[in-house]
């Protein structure tokens, strides 16, 4: 496609290549890690420990249509293939033959570290724990609790108010157990300077996340589509805390500002904005451009620039505290009422949308009332509910169908 | 919060959950009341949805709160012992906010794991859920009342010891405990511990022990005892892994909340937040104490914590020669049914004789 984003071609190809690397290393005898998405990963970027996102992971699973399979050596194990999938495939994978592995499948990892969160997280990454060579650390996942009034406007500096110094204290007090225990088994010990200079690159990172995200709520017309920013802003993400991914989100803000300098839209005859609240819909990615020829609908907004640009700066003295606040409510500010739904309202309000699709996951809470919220703020809201991996709950949603009736009957165009 | 005034009756706090140290709120005046959903019954579109995907004996629980079925109580405290508990709460808190529903709503995130870091904010948790009963009771949090609530419950401990000794020389059947601990669960300690020593009558059939889901209401292990079995023993806590009973004695509040904090992380792996390791070793020590014949592990649709302890569970029955019978992913609809069809199962691969 030729409007596609280069900053978008060039870190899917880096990813590529960054596995097959790690991957070698790994296979050479150097330790890995296997991680959730959502644990200090700056901690083993500090210890030299290269890690693999669980859910980056396993969408490339998905996407070599190896999912199915997968599972079903997890379900050879007796254990469930219905539960988390989206975690539990990394294991499946790593008992698949050789020649059915993506890209020749991730190396045994020597360590498998996850939040306590939900009530399976903790068993999936136990499971890695009964597998040769591999040990599992696990971190608490508290609760969203106290709830700040907008959190994107404290959490870079005054998130003892947002988080509260009790969740911090804990989550502090872990990593200092998890860095303990990870140099224990690499005979390593963490360069704290270090750590402080990966965490003023997280924060540079985010600082031009921000601006992308900012630009792209006040261009018209629209610039770039949520297709090209979803892995252009993912795949640096895991890279959070190098200069390669300060350069990335750098490259990327670059390339959206050139085409808003220039008046370059990806939607000719652009004439509604919309937002889709939830998780992209991996299995129809092209859905998102569907709508741009017969009514002028462009998505504007998803949450992975968004977050991006407001959760992750962290800024303090103290390395390891800054760490646990940037970790200890990163799935509060997504995904938990109202944390969420003010946010949702306010970044609908900035990118001045005329109706927002919401993908009601079902394993989060409170999706009506993120609904409600946006709707009281005159916003149309269409709710779809159906798990964004799979393509027969898609498909059975009647996804791109639902959407051009939203857009007939409920989202007016602009003249 | 500022106290309010002291009420005439002894006020009712609700809990959602088994993380609640009942000695706290004992203490200061109040009775805690656990609320139940049920096996059986329909689930509102409200309830379904509101929550996200929630197991169906939750979104009843949700149901009947949204039906103002406790209008009664003082306040309501929930646990973060289950995501579908966690979900309760972040639902009910913005209900509370806005009216809908008439008490304040508390949450006590106690996560498990033990260590001095986790015990240390355990224990910051009680301090928040004590300061929140004093508010709705009025009465302080002194060493007085805390001693007298200690005696109080470890005299229901006593009950329930009896109670479980009971089960296992087959003079209390399963159904007839479950009531018990709903009592237990439910009601002043005296009054329950009276409902609990009452709970007896014969009761026949090979022991077996119940793993997977927690069991609001008795109506699954009617089924399962129906079949000609008898339940001895369950390490889900609306039964005897339930924190009821358990107090303890020192010289300051202080002193009281941090090792109600360590009692906490010593208490049984509950499915929802524990490894399947520590359930399987635990359902090892509970064989063996309740000399069981076999386990029928039940787990609701969207409950899926049990389902991944399953094969470290099967391994410790299989290693004692004991039949293990597993229902996973129970529907709304289905519960009475799958319990019937899996003591059927148990029953079929028990060694002849063994049902006399």
């Amino acid at each position: 496609m030729s409007d596609r984003l280069a900053a978008a071609v060039a870190v899917t190809r880096y990813q590529k290549e960054w596995f097959s690397r790690t991957a070698a290393r790994s296979r050479a005898g150097e330790q890995i890690a296997i991680v959730n998405a959502d644990v200090p990963h700056e901690i083993l970027r500090a210890l030299d420990i290269p890690y693999v996102v669980t859910q980056w992971w396993s969408s490339i699973i998905a996407a070599k249509q190896a999912g199915p399979v997968a599972m079903e050596r997890v379900a050879a194990r007796g254990l469930p293939d219905f539960s988390l999938q989206y975690d539990a495939m990394p294991l499946g994978e790593q008992d698949l033959p050789r020649d059915a592995r993506p890209w020749g499948g991730l190396p045994a990892p020597a360590f498998a570290i996850a939040e306590r969160s939900g009530d399976v997280t903790q068993k999936i990454f136990e499971q890695w724990g009964e597998r040769p060579g591999t040990e599992t650390f696990l971190l608490s996942r508290t609760a969203a609790d106290p709830v700040p009034e907008r959190w994107w406007e404290l959490v870079p500096h005054e998130w003892e108010t947002a988080f509260g110094t009790d969740r911090l204290d804990l989550l502090q007090a872990e990593i200092e157990e998890m860095i303990a225990w990870l140099e224990h088994r690499t005979r390593r010990r963490l360069d704290r300077e270090r750590l402080a200079e990966i965490m003023r690159l997280g924060n540079e990172h985010a600082e031009w996340n921000r601006r992308t995200r900012d630009l792209v709520a006040t261009a018209r017309p629209t610039p770039v589509t949520v297709n090209d920013t979803m892995p252009a802003v993912m795949v640096p993400q895991w890279h959070r805390g190098t200069q390669w991914a300060v350069d990335a989100a750098r490259a990327l803000h670059d390339e959206v500002a050139d085409r808003v300098a220039r008046g370059q839209g990806v939607c000719p005859g652009e004439r509604r904005r919309l937002m889709w609240i939830g998780r992209g819909l991996w299995s129809d990615l092209a859905m998102y451009q569907r709508f741009q020829d017969e009514f002028g609908a462009v998505f504007v907004w998803s949450m992975y620039l968004a977050i991006a640009a407001d959760g992750y700066q962290r800024f303090g003295d103290d390395p390891v505290r800054a760490l646990a606040a940037r970790f200890v409510g990163i799935t509060d500010q997504l995904y938990v009422p109202p944390w969420s739904s003010d946010w949702y309202l306010k970044e609908a309000l900035s990118h001045d949308v005329d109706g927002v699709v919401h993908l009601v996951a079902d394993d989060t809470p409170g999706g009506g009332f993120i609904t409600e919220a946006l709707e009281g703020a005159g916003i149309p809201v269409l709710e779809i509910r159906a798990n964004n991996a799979d393509a027969r709950s898609t498909g059975a949603a009647r996804i791109p169908e639902r959407i051009a009736d939203f857009l007939r009957t409920r989202v007016p165009g602009r003249a | 919060m500022t106290p309010r005034a002291p009420m005439l009756a002894p006020p009712r706090i609700g809990v959602i959950g088994a993380d609640v140290p009942r000695q706290l709120l004992l203490a200061v005046g109040a009775t805690p009341v656990r609320v139940f959903g049920s096996w059986v019954g329909p689930v509102s579109v409200a309830a379904a949805e509101l929550p996200g995907a929630v197991d169906a004996v939750a979104a009843r629980l949700l149901d009947t709160l949204l039906a103002g079925e406790h209008r009664d109580l003082a306040g309501l405290v929930i646990c973060n012992d289950s995501t579908a508990h966690l979900r309760l709460f972040y639902v009910l808190r913005i209900l509370a906010a806005r009216g809908r529903v008439p008490y304040p709503v508390h949450l006590v995130d106690a996560p498990r794991g033990g260590g001095p870091a986790r015990e240390r904010f355990v224990a910051r948790q009680y301090e928040r859920l004590a300061a929140f009963v004093v508010s709705l009771t009025g009465m302080p949090l002194e060493p007085a009342g805390l001693g007298a609530a200690a005696e109080r419950e470890l005299r229901l401990g006593d009950a329930l010891a009896r109670l479980r000794e009971r089960r296992r020389s087959g003079r209390c059947s399963g159904p007839a405990a479950l009531v018990a601990y709903r009592a237990a669960a439910t009601l002043p300690p005296e009054d329950a511990a009276a409902v609990v020593d009452a709970a007896e009558g014969a009761a026949a059939g090979a022991p077996v022990f119940v793993t997977g889901s927690a069991h609001p209401d008795a109506a699954a292990y009617e089924e399962i005892e129906r079949a000609g079995l008898r339940v001895v023993g369950e390490d889900h806590d609306t039964g005897d892994a339930a924190w009821i009973g358990d107090a303890v004695q020192a010289a300051d509040p202080d002193a009281v909340i941090r090792l109600l904090a360590a009692r906490h992380a010593a208490r049984p792996p509950l499915a929802a937040r524990s490894l399947a390791a520590e359930r399987a070793a635990e359902l090892g020590r509970r064989l063996d104490a309740t000399a069981a014949s076999g386990v029928i592990a039940l787990a609701r649709e969207l409950d899926d914590g049990p389902a991944w302890d399953v094969p470290a569970q099967r391994r410790v029955a299989e290693a004692r020669r004991l039949p293990f019978v597993a229902r996973l992913r129970i529907g709304p609809d289905a519960a009475l049914a799958e319990a019937r069809d899996a003591a059927g199962a148990l029953v079929r691969s028990l060694p002849q004789g063994a049902l006399t």
